[in-house]
């Protein structure tokens, strides 16, 4: 179990804040979806409740995002230089915004997300020592890695939904890089006899030939 | 149309398999209540053992489905006359153009038939409460704990009761399908009301009856939800006492309930595409999931630093506000309109 205090701590506080605050919204969108009977509406009122909905949520998206781009870095840098990153990604996000728009800004920041996490997952499946984890094991980073992998894809996703193909390809990334996360996580000390079994019977089947050929 | 006889066996056999359901597992519920006062556990070998046969009668329960919509698959099917064949396929050739996803065309050889999943209508509460069923026996084998197995034990026994007394699969099997697939069968209907007819059962078989996703998505998330609420009692019991066992029980529970219940919902979503196109976002039933979902990531965070006393009440709490989402979520469909609805 892991020690309170840490940045680890303080970002899964501020995410589960703005969970916290994505679900009130969920719960009130099925109110007033309820109450106004917007079943029953033409289809041009359902847009534009659609689109008031989407205007209520947008901000906690945003934060959502710029939290997952301050979260995925903090396994390739210390602190001090996260502190440093996550102003860069504010200013960043801000300048995007302020000359192109914001779904431009929000693209940058996942797809910069994407190439860090990509690098993390590399550097995890290489056994490197140099990322900062918390939880160890192998398998059980791997599977974080791949997790947040899917995460980042499936919201990255969600800006192309209007090609279907490659949102239906993107889609299905990210649900097998989820399901393998998450069974590599869930389930890492099982994967991870598994494979030393698989080690040890090859090492035995090795040995076996090496003494016959002897 | 199904044969009587098909009906009447599994209509009765199902019922009197269930009601052996409800007499052993309101057995195990009297014992658990009496656990539960009591200051010594008692008969925790015969509840297993009655625990172990409930699940096997929910098993031969299931096989029952099973059978039965085999038999739905063999003897329905939207059969046309020829002279309509031409016809119809040209007019789906003209409803498929420019459509993301097309509808398959008629083929006389191989007339459309009903592939229907195990989990719709009431079968679903079968399923789900056959799931708890099943995870409770491994709980109960997992964890000597008297009051723990006390409180699974009662609430497989509520559960079995509204199975029997207000969701029965079996008294009036399938009411909605069969109600919507009956005039098909009516003497004397003109060719005109018949492709009428066809034009709206086949697309309702094609991306819900026979969907491929219907096989995975609802059955996942009854398989979470399962797992969840045996994730909700233990969360109870961490709040009234700090037991490592318990708590390391609840969270392989919560483990099993959030991996099938992401893959559920993330294998919703394509499925959601084909029937529905784009415009299901801020379906009420969705949100709550989406809720749900939050929540449970929430609990699963928070449970790493369970080590704090504050942080292991707060995990707790969590525990149950998952479970409380997730009747929510299951009662949403049922009190808000939506492309989810029951009602």
């Amino acid at each position: 179990m892991k020690k309170t205090g840490s940045y680890d701590f303080y970002l899964i506080l501020a995410t589960v804040a703005v969970l916290f605050v994505i679900s009130a919204i969920c719960v009130y969108g099925m109110f007033s979806f309820k109450f106004a009977q917007i079943q029953n509406m033409p289809v041009a009122i359902k847009a534009t409740y659609m689109e008031r909905m989407n205007t209520i949520l947008i901000p906690f998206l945003i934060a959502l995002i710029v939290i997952l781009g301050i979260c995925i870095p903090k396994r390739l840098m210390p602190t001090v230089w996260l502190n440093r990153f996550a102003v860069l990604l504010g200013i960043l996000l801000a300048g995007v915004v302020w000359w192109i728009d914001l779904k431009t800004g929000l693209t940058v920041i996942l797809t910069l997300s994407l190439l860090l996490q990509t690098v993390v997952l590399i550097l995890a499946l290489a056994g490197s020592a140099r990322l900062i984890f918390e939880k160890k094991g192998y398998w059980l980073r791997v599977g974080s890695s791949l997790i947040h992998l899917g995460l980042i894809l499936f919201i990255l996703d969600l800006l192309f939904y209007k090609n279907l193909k490659l949102h239906l390809l993107l889609f299905w990334i990210t649900t097998l890089a989820t399901v393998a996360g998450m069974l590599l996580c869930f389930y890492a000390e099982w994967v991870a006899g598994v494979f030393d079994r698989t080690k040890a019977c090859n090492n035995r089947e090795e040995d076996k030939e090496a003494s016959i050929e002897q | 149309m199904l044969a009587a006889a098909t009906l009447a066996f599994f209509s009765t056999a199902g019922d009197l398999l269930l009601w052996a359901i409800l007499g052993l597992s309101s057995l195990l519920g009297a014992v658990g209540c009496l656990n539960l006062i009591s200051s010594q556990p008692r008969w925790q070998r015969q509840t297993g053992i009655l625990l172990f046969a409930v699940n096997l009668l929910f098993m031969g329960g299931f096989i029952l489905i099973c059978w039965f919509h085999w038999q739905i698959h063999d003897n329905i099917s939207l059969t046309l006359p020829d002279e309509a064949v031409t016809w119809l396929n040209s007019q789906l050739n003209a409803m498929n153009k420019g459509a993301s996803f097309s509808l398959p065309l008629y083929d006389p050889a191989q007339p459309p038939r009903y592939t229907i999943p195990v989990w719709i209508e009431n079968e679903k509460y079968f399923f789900w409460f056959f799931c708890y069923s099943a995870m409770t026996l491994i709980a109960h084998r997992s964890l000597a704990h008297r009051q723990f197995r006390a409180v699974l034990h009662i609430l497989l026994a509520i559960q079995v009761a509204i199975l029997c007394l207000a969701a029965n699969p079996f008294r009036d099997p399938l009411p909605k399908f069969f109600a919507e697939i009956s005039p098909w069968f009516e003497p004397g209907l003109t060719p005109m009301a018949r492709f009428g007819l066809f034009m709206r059962l086949y697309p309702k078989q094609i991306f819900y009856y026979n969907a491929h996703y219907m096989w995975f998505h609802p059955p996942l998330l009854f398989l979470a939800y399962a797992g969840m609420t045996i994730t909700f009692v233990t969360s109870i019991f961490m709040l009234v006492k700090r037991d490592l066992a318990l708590e390391k029980l609840g969270y392989d529970y919560a483990k099993l309930g959030y991996f099938v219940l992401t893959l559920g919902m993330l294998l919703g979503y394509p499925w959601a595409l084909q029937a529905w196109g784009p415009n299901w976002w801020w379906d009420p039933k969705i949100c709550s999931s989406i809720m749900m979902w939050a929540i449970f990531s929430t609990y699963l965070h928070t449970r790493l630093y369970a080590n704090k006393p504050a942080m292991w009440y707060f995990s707790a709490f969590l525990g149950i506000l998952c479970f409380a989402a997730m009747i929510f979520t299951f009662l949403a469909s049922f009190f808000f309109p939506g492309e989810h609805t029951f009602q």
